[in-house]
């Protein structure tokens, strides 16, 4: 289970409070809706703002899978995934990787998706959180050999869970964000790749991730020097700030151009990440 | 003398409990948040094993940014331990327009729904509308389909 905290009082209080409070009868009605929110006053409305939802892979890709079948085989690639020394950059080959079994799920290809369960096996041993993924490695080759997809797709998501919560465990907070964000920077080459192809205003609307970029953006800058100051990594946040302006405002669409630059800049950085095998 | 060793094994075990009471109310919220989950899964909605949670006092809010995807429809449940509380979640768009379609709460229980129009940025608002505890522990998970 992974439990994102927010802060908590002290337990004493808590246990007080519980004790002395006294019993109010439950009322089913609830209070008016609002209807607007005035989001440029969040921060004064609500405790904090900073907290973003990093969706998991299967949330894009269930709407690609409704959107049609593009040719997965295109987009799936076969790349040296030996763990590259510096931990940032292995944190991000593994998030990659993640990345890489979805489109092999998608493209049907169990051993393809066996490969790289024993990858993201051998990447978690770099990075000193084997013990967390054993399990899910397992059951992604077991499900794998089955050909059951839809279970191998869970084992990767919760992987990729199981890996950040190993490492916010052991206050490797910002390596546990890097993952996340090498997984992104797949996802979206892959996605961007696959707009590309079939372009539609509105498979192109699934790029349109500001609040995302923006987290990682942020992350990036407050990781210590030595992450931040890894030449990945910043390169990966050079390139996000150029990927801003194209992905559009909440109203606008993003233009097939867009779509290709998007695609230019993030494949860029995951050949950089993640270089194809030779 | 002997009264001592006592109050000493008193204080020990409240020592003990204090942090376990901590948890154990967070793991109640998240799984009344889990209860509420349960019916929906039913209807193949899968739910992501991230939970988020806190406290927070009566009528002060929470806001989580989250990345929602167009062709993708979402439920949210957030949980309480606290068995008086009333807790409610809400989904508004970049805009701050209200997102959800439809939206419940019971005891211990909220939820809202939301079927996005745009992909984008939606801001999820938590609220303990009423407790008689000073702080109330919350929880929220989600799935989608």
């Amino acid at each position: 289970m992974n439990y994102r905290f927010f802060p908590a009082p002290i337990a004493g209080l808590t246990l007080i409070s519980a004790l002395l409070a006294p019993v109010a009868p439950y009322a089913a009605r609830g209070e008016e809706v609002k209807q607007h929110i005035d989001v440029g006053k969040l921060p004064q409305q609500a405790t904090l703002v900073d907290d973003v939802i990093v969706p998991v892979p299967s949330e894009v890709f269930g709407v690609l899978d409704k959107l049609g079948s593009p040719n997965w085989h295109d987009v799936l690639r076969s790349a040296n995934s030996t763990p590259p020394g510096p931990r940032a950059e292995t944190a991000l080959l593994l998030g990659d990787v993640i990345a890489e079994g979805f489109i092999a799920v998608e493209a049907q290809e169990p051993e393809q998706v066996k490969k790289i369960g024993r990858t993201v096996l051998d990447l978690a041993s770099a990075l000193g959180v084997r013990k967390a993924v054993a399990s899910r490695s397992s059951a992604i080759i077991e499900y794998a050999d089955k050909k059951d997809w839809p279970n191998v797709r869970k084992e990767l998501d919760e992987a990729l869970t199981d890996v950040r919560n190993a490492m916010d465990e052991l206050h490797d907070e910002d390596l546990a964000q890097l993952v996340s964000l090498g997984g992104w920077l797949r996802g979206t080459e892959a996605l961007a790749q696959v707009v590309k192809r079939n372009y539609s205003k509105d498979s192109a609307g699934l790029l349109h991730q500001p609040a995302l970029l923006d987290y990682f953006d942020k992350r990036i800058s407050h990781m210590p020097p030595r992450l931040r100051n890894d030449a990945t990594v910043v390169n990966i946040q050079k390139r996000l700030k150029e990927i801003r302006p194209l992905i559009g405002e909440a109203d606008t669409d993003i233009s097939q151009q867009s779509v290709d630059q998007i695609r230019e800049i993030v494949h860029n950085l995951v050949i950089t990440i993640a270089p194809a095998n030779s | 003398m002997k009264a001592f060793p006592k109050f000493a094994l008193a204080l020990f075990c409240i020592a003990l409990l204090l942090p376990t009471r901590g948890w154990a109310t967070i793991d109640d919220a998240l799984s009344f948040a889990l209860e509420a989950a349960d019916p929906y899964v039913k209807e193949g909605f899968t739910v992501r094993e991230d939970y988020w949670g806190g406290d927070l006092p009566v009528k002060q809010q929470k806001a989580i940014v989250h990345q929602l995807f167009k062709g993708n429809e979402y439920w949210f449940w957030m949980g309480t331990d606290v068995e008086n509380a009333r807790i409610s979640v809400h989904i508004y768009d970049s805009d701050g327009n209200l997102a959800e379609v439809e939206h419940w709460q019971k005891p211990h229980m909220a939820a809202a729904r939301v079927v996005p129009k745009t992909t984008g940025s939606y801001y999820l608002i938590v609220e303990i509308e009423k407790s008689d505890r000073e702080r109330t522990h919350w929880s929220l998970a989600y799935g989608f389909r």
